[in-house]
C-alpha cells in the first residue's frame, strides 16, 4: 500500500492538472473511473457524504450555464422572454456546465482520496520546520470546519425553537452566535495547545515517514503524468466550437493510466492480506 | 518541600469588577490528592488554571500574589514551560484535541518537547497500558466517545510525565458509565503512581474516599479543609455523609464501603413507595412510535402518556433513544410510525443551551416576555448571557422557552451543574407542574431524578422497559440506582427518607 504524503500530494495534484487543463469529456471519464477505483482499495468504513455533496456541486454549473448561456448552434427549445432564463436553451451551454461539473466533481473526488489516506498529522510531520507552525494552524483549521458547520446546524435548530426565522434572509442573525461559538472554542483550542507545549522549541518527529518502492513509483508516475500533460498538451474541449469532444491520443490515456497506479498497488495487497487469511 | 505553592493571590479578569480569585494561600504536598469544589462561577476553573500559567498568560488581566510550581514561578514561566510539570484536563472533551487519531495525540505534546524517537516510544506505550486505552490507539478521534476522549486526553497529558495532574470538571460532560471510566483511571494513577492530583468535581461521593483535602472556593475565597470537615460544613457532599450527619455517626463515612459498618445497625424495614398518580387530566398520549436514522432503529413501538402536574425523569444509557424520543414528542422529528397528540404547547429544551441564547444581553433576549418570567432575572438584565454560569444560562434557556408552553421537554438539563444550581432547577420544575405542566425530563443524573421526579421511565435500544414511581424503578437497579439505595437497600433512594 501507498502510504507517504507526498507520493499521495504528487498523485493528486496531477490528477486534478488532467481533470482541469483539457476537460475532454473521454478523459474526464476515464478519469473519474480511475479516481473511483484508487479509492476503494483505501477505504474504511464507507462514506458516502462526499460524494453525494460532488455529485450535488457537479449539477450546478450544469443548470447555471443551461439557464444563463444563449450561445451555441444545437437549440433544445426556447423560452419566452422571461427575465433571466427566457430565450434560446442549447445543448452546447448544457455540454460547457457538464464538463465545469465533471471536473468539480473529480476536485471532490480527488480530495476524498486523499482525506481517505493521508492523514493531517502526517502532513504536518512532512512539513520543512519553519513551516511547522503555519502547517498545524491550518490542520486544526480543518479539523474545526465540521465543528463550525454542527455549532451553525445548532444555532439554526435553535432559533427553529425559539420561533424565529431560518431561512437565508436570518443568516446575517446566525452570524453573531456562530463567530461567538467560534471564537469561544479557538480560545479552547489555543490554551491546550499552549498546555501541550506548543511552539516551546525544536520539535522532534514520532514516526517518521520512508519511502517504500511503491511510494518512489506513485511519484515517478505522477510526476510523469503532470511532464506529458505539459510536453503533449491535447487541443482543449470548448462545446460551442465542437460540440462532439475529440477522441483522447495514446498519450494523453498513457498520462491517466499512470495514475492509475495506487488502485493497482492497493488492489494487490488487498488480494495479499485476502491469501493470508484463506 | 510543597509542589505547588499559591501565595496571597488576587486576580481579575480584565474588564471584571470583582476579583475570581481573592487573596489565596495554600500549598500541595507531592503525592497529595485535592478535590476543589464550589458553585458554578465560583473560582474553580480560573483557580486551576494558575497552575499551569493560563491565567494570566492566557487570559490577561490582574494578577497579584505568585504561584510556585515545582519550584517555578508561574508568572515567569508561560503555559507552554509549564507543561512539562503540570498535566492539564480540560471539561470540554473535544477542546484538547489537535490531531485526528489516538496515537499522534499521545505524540503530539512530546514531539513539541524535542523528545528523542525512542523515548517517546517508551513512554506513549507506558501510559497506553497505564490508562488502558490499548485498543483505541489507532483510532480517530472523532470515533470515540465521550468517556474515551477523556481517557485519552488524560493518556495524553501523563505522556509529558508531569509532577501534578490537573483536572478540571473531567466527568460534567459524560454519563455515568463514561464518568465512571473516567475516574477509575484518575484512582488508579493516584493509587499506583502516587500522582499528585487537584481536581474539580461535582460528583463528589466517588472520589470523596481518595482525596487528603477539600478546597471549597466560595465568590474566589478559599477554605482548605481535611474532607471529613469540608464535607460536614456543607457544599456538595456524597448522600452517605448526608445520612452519617442525621445519625450522628463518627468518623463521618466518606464512601460506602467505611458506611457499611454504620449502615448494619439501621434498624431495616422497606420503603413503600408512592404509586404515579394516574388521576390528574392526560396532555400528551404517545402511541407506537417508531424512528430510525439511515435504517438503524432510534425509538421502536414506544407508548406513553404524560399527565399534568406531573415530573417525568427518562433515564437510560447514551444512544439509548432519549433525545430522539423528545424530538418525536416535540414535533422536531416526523416519526416514521406512530402518533403523538398534545392538548398544549409543547417546548423543548436542548441540551446546550447556549445555542439558544444569542442577544446581546439578557434584556434583549426576553423582550416580549411577561412579567412573571422576567422577574427572576431582573438583576442579570443588562448582562450578557454567555457570561452568564452554566447554571444560569440553564436556567434563562429553560424559562425563555417553557415561558408560553405547558408540556417541557428537557434534555440533560443538570449536566454539569453544582448541587445548588440542581435544587433551584427542581424548584422551578416543580413550580411549573404544580401549575398544571407536564415535564419529561432525559437526564443521567440519578440523585436529581430520585428527588425532584414523580415517575421514572428507563430506555435502552429505543424501547421503554421500566416505568413507576422512583421507589420503585430506581430500588431495584443496578446501573440507575441512588447511593443510598445501594447502602441499606429496602427501597430507600434519599438520606432524609431513611429512618433511624
Amino acid at each position: 500500500m501507498i502510504r507517504h504524503p507526498l507520493a499521495w500530494c504528487a498523485w493528486a495534484t496531477a490528477a486534478l492538472a488532467v481533470a482541469f487543463i483539457d476537460r475532454n469529456p473521454y478523459l474526464q471519464a476515464l478519469l473519474l473511473l480511475v479516481v473511483i477505483n484508487v479509492f476503494l482499495p483505501y477505504r474504511g468504513a464507507p462514506r458516502l457524504g462526499s460524494w453525494k455533496f460532488g455529485l450535488a456541486l457537479a449539477l450546478v454549473p450544469v443548470l447555471f450555464s443551461a439557464a444563463l448561456s444563449r450561445f451555441g448552434q444545437h437549440l433544445l427549445f426556447t423560452l419566452p422572454p422571461i427575465p433571466i432564463i427566457g430565450g434560446r436553451w442549447t445543448l452546447d451551454a448544457v455540454a460547457f456546465g457538464a464538463s465545469t461539473g465533471l471536473a468539480l466533481l473529480l476536485t471532490v473526488a480527488v480530495f476524498g482520496v486523499l482525506q481517505t489516506t493521508v492523514r493531517s498529522a502526517d502532513l504536518v510531520a512532512i512539513l520543512p520546520r519553519p513551516l511547522y507552525r503555519a502547517g498545524t494552524t491550518v490542520a486544526l483549521a480543518l479539523a474545526f470546519a465540521p465543528k463550525t458547520v454542527a455549532a451553525f446546524v445548532s444555532i439554526q435548530e435553535a432559533r427553529r425553537l425559539r420561533g424565529q426565522r431560518t431561512g437565508w434572509r436570518s443568516a446575517p442573525d446566525l452570524l453573531l452566535p456562530l463567530l461567538l461559538t467560534t471564537l469561544e472554542r479557538a480560545l479552547q483550542y489555543g490554551e491546550s495547545l499552549d498546555a501541550r507545549g506548543f511552539g516551546s522549541g525544536r520539535r522532534s518527529r514520532y514516526r517518521p515517514f520512508g519511502w517504500t518502492i511503491p511510494d518512489v513509483l506513485l511519484l515517478l508516475a505522477s510526476l510523469t503524468s503532470i511532464v506529458a500533460l505539459v510536453w503533449w498538451p491535447a487541443l482543449s474541449y470548448n462545446p460551442y466550437v465542437n460540440l462532439a469532444p475529440n477522441v483522447p491520443g495514446p498519450q494523453s490515456l498513457l498520462t491517466i493510466a499512470l495514475l492509475a497506479l495506487p488502485a493497482v498497488t492497493g488492489s494487490l495487497a488487498r488480494l495479499d492480506h485476502a491469501h493470508h487469511h484463506v | 518541600m510543597p509542589i505547588i505553592t499559591f501565595d496571597a493571590v488576587t486576580y481579575r479578569y480584565p474588564e471584571a469588577d470583582r476579583p475570581a480569585l481573592n487573596g489565596i494561600t495554600t500549598m500541595v504536598e507531592p503525592g497529595e490528592v485535592i478535590l476543589v469544589r464550589g458553585a458554578s462561577g465560583s473560582g474553580k476553573s480560573t483557580l486551576l488554571r494558575c497552575l499551569n500559567g493560563l491565567v494570566p498568560h492566557s487570559t490577561g488581566g490582574h494578577f497579584r500574589g505568585r504561584v510556585v510550581v515545582c519550584g517555578l514561578d508561574t508568572r515567569a514561566h508561560p503555559p507552554r514551560q509549564l507543561g512539562t510539570h503540570v498535566g492539564f484536563v480540560f471539561q470540554h472533551p473535544d477542546a484538547q484535541f489537535v490531531l485526528e487519531d489516538v496515537e499522534a495525540e499521545l505524540a503530539f505534546g512530546l514531539e513539541n518537547l524535542g523528545l528523542a524517537r525512542p523515548l517517546m516510544r517508551k513512554r506513549i506505550e507506558e501510559v497506553i497500558d497505564q490508562v488502558g486505552i490499548n485498543p483505541l490507539r489507532r483510532r480517530r478521534i472523532d470515533t470515540l466517545s465521550g468517556g474515551e476522549r477523556q481517557r485519552v486526553a488524560i493518556a495524553a497529558a501523563l505522556a509529558m510525565h508531569p509532577d501534578a495532574l490537573v483536572l478540571d470538571e473531567p466527568t460534567s460532560q459524560l454519563d455515568p458509565q463514561a464518568a465512571e471510566d473516567v475516574l477509575q483511571v484518575v484512582l488508579r494513577l493516584v493509587a499506583e503512581l502516587g500522582m499528585t492530583t487537584v481536581i474539580a468535581e461535582h460528583r463528589v461521593e466517588r472520589i470523596a474516599p481518595f482525596v487528603d483535602r477539600i478546597w471549597t472556593l466560595e465568590a474566589g475565597a478559599l477554605r482548605d479543609q481535611p474532607p471529613r470537615t469540608a464535607l460536614a460544613e456543607g457544599g456538595a457532599r456524597p448522600p452517605v455523609v448526608d445520612l452519617a450527619l442525621r445519625a450522628g455517626w463518627t468518623p463521618i463515612p466518606l464512601g460506602l464501603r467505611d458506611a457499611r459498618v454504620h449502615a448494619q445497625r439501621l434498624p431495616g424495614g422497606r420503603a413503600n413507595p408512592a404509586p404515579v398518580d394516574g388521576q390528574g387530566p392526560i396532555l400528551c398520549r404517545v402511541d407506537g412510535l417508531d424512528h430510525r436514522y439511515q435504517g438503524v432503529p432510534a425509538v421502536q413501538g414506544v407508548s406513553l402518556i404524560l399527565r399534568r402536574a406531573q415530573v417525568t425523569a427518562l433515564m437510560g444509557r447514551n444512544g439509548s433513544g432519549k433525545t430522539t424520543l423528545l424530538k418525536l414528542i416535540a414535533g422536531l422529528l416526523r416519526p416514521q410510525r406512530g402518533t403523538v397528540t398534545h392538548d398544549a404547547a409543547a417546548a423543548y429544551v436542548p441540551q446546550d443551551a447556549d445555542s439558544l441564547l444569542f442577544a446581546p444581553t439578557v434584556g434583549d433576549e426576553l423582550v416580549g416576555q411577561s412579567a412573571a418570567v422576567v422577574a427572576p432575572f431582573r438583576t442579570w438584565l443588562h448582562r450578557y448571557p454567555r457570561d452568564l454560569s452554566s447554571g444560569e444560562r440553564q436556567q434563562l434557556a429553560i424559562a425563555l422557552m417553557g415561558a408560553r408552553a405547558d408540556l417541557l421537554l428537557l434534555d440533560e438539563p443538570t449536566r454539569g451543574l453544582d448541587p445548588s444550581v440542581k435544587r433551584a432547577l427542581s424548584a422551578y420544575l416543580r413550580t411549573r407542574a404544580g401549575a398544571g405542566a407536564s415535564i419529561l425530563v432525559a437526564t443521567h443524573d440519578v440523585e436529581w431524578a430520585a428527588r425532584s421526579a414523580d415517575r421514572v421511565l428507563l430506555m435502552a435500544d429505543g424501547e421503554i422497559y421500566a416505568d413507576g414511581p422512583p421507589g420503585a424503578v430506581l430500588s431495584d437497579s443496578l446501573v440507575f440506582a441512588t447511593q443510598i439505595s445501594k447502602l441499606v437497600g429496602g427501597g430507600w433512594l434519599l438520606a432524609e427518607e431513611v429512618p433511624l
